[in-house]
């Protein structure tokens, strides 16, 4: 018997919050600090598609890994802007993953659908990848070159402020 | 007064021919300009750079050797021979298959669970083998569960298991599981195959 979504959405919610408590802003920036320059940790996820999809199948790529939830305003707002960027970057070699928080797949699927997105929607239900970044705070956004060496590692959604972030995009396609 | 200016006006005159005429190898004669040494000059700076690329080559090489060599001697260190059991994935599909994941389970354990991505489903297709588990097991009989998941023809979705009890000896050993619809059309098995 399917679980009410209000209780799968708080469970969600009080588990990452739980994350965030005992993360804070210096942890973030050591992990920003321990992450840029190293090579991006290989993950396997599933993706909304059905189709499972391995970050180091993407080399030669510049990926943007994007980590959010359905409860996150500043995630969804972000993620539509994003779009923009891949529409007009995809075919320069540039790809991005959204990498869902949530462990409800039917309100991941809501969510994307709504918005239009027209990248790759994964989720990371056992949040397996997202221990594996150290993802202490929401929205987060991993940049990784062609090279798979992680080059950014962006803290929260800077709205109509994201002009660095996408000329350092613009910038790791020309390398 | 007048005599200090002179001593100093002597030196002035002794010391600077000696001064221009010193050189590194103490030679007074300049070098003249040779047109056919500087040739000889260039021809001898591309030989060098080609021994220079020539070493560099030499050393990636002895770099790759010994990195080959490193990762054989891990494995043999953390897996040893006497105790070292893997566990191999293969595909003899006919018709289309879209393997997703296999999970391994060995004595009750979860082993492994792998989920496979469209590349590399076509690469066990076209023959290719897939280690999915390298562990260490004493000697003696164990217990292997296998379970893959996946879609077949018209979209229809599988999940099927093995079971099999090994046996565990001496040396290293080898198990291939062979996701495979030769037996019965359109309805893939494993096919387990243990390497001597």
């Amino acid at each position: 018997m399917r679980r009410p979504r209000a209780v799968v959405t708080t469970t969600t919610m009080v588990t990452v919050a739980l994350m965030l408590l005992l993360g804070n802003g210096t942890a973030s920036v050591s992990v920003a600090a321990e992450l840029t320059g190293a090579p991006a940790p290989d993950f396997v996820l599933k993706s909304l598609s059905g189709q499972n999809m391995r970050l180091s199948e993407l080399r030669g790529e510049v990926v943007l890994l994007s980590f959010w939830a359905t409860w996150c305003g500043e995630c969804r707002a972000q993620l539509a802007e994003l779009g923009a960027w891949y529409g007009r970057y995809h075919g320069a070699g540039f790809e991005l993953l959204a990498i869902s928080l949530d462990r409800d797949w039917s309100d991941i699927g809501e969510t994307a659908e709504a918005l239009s997105l027209p990248y790759p929607v994964l989720a990371d239900a056992d949040l397996t990848v997202s221990r594996l970044y150290e993802v202490t705070s929401m929205p987060v956004s991993i940049l990784i070159d062609r090279d798979g060496v992680v080059r950014e590692v962006i803290h929260g959604f800077r709205r109509g402020r994201g002009q660095s972030d996408l000329d350092l995009v613009r910038e790791l396609l020309r390398e | 007064m007048r005599g200090n200016s002179y001593l100093t006006l002597l030196a002035a005159v002794v010391l600077s021919p000696a001064a221009m005429a010193q050189t590194d190898s103490g030679d007074a004669s300049l070098p003249e300009f040779n047109a056919s040494q500087a040739s000889t000059g260039r021809a001898g700076d591309a030989a060098d750079f080609r021994t220079l690329d020539s070493d560099i080559q030499d050393l990636k090489q002895l770099v790759l050797e010994l990195n080959r060599d490193l990762f054989l001697l891990e494995e043999e260190l953390l897996f040893p021979a006497n105790t070292q059991v893997a566990i191999f994935v293969s595909m003899d599909v006919g018709d289309f298959f879209q393997l997703d994941s296999v999970q391994i389970k060995v004595d009750e354990k979860d082993v492994s669970n792998y989920l496979y991505t469209e590349r590399e489903v076509s690469a066990l297709i076209r023959g290719g083998v897939h280690q999915i588990y390298l562990g260490n097991l004493r000697a003696g009989e164990h217990e292997l569960v296998a379970i893959f998941t996946g879609e077949g023809p018209h979209e229809r979705d599988y999940r099927r298991g093995a079971t099999i009890v090994f046996e565990k000896g001496i040396g290293p050993k080898y198990i291939e599981l062979t996701i495979s619809d030769r037996e019965q059309a359109l309805q893939p098995e494993f096919v387990v195959k243990e390497w001597e």
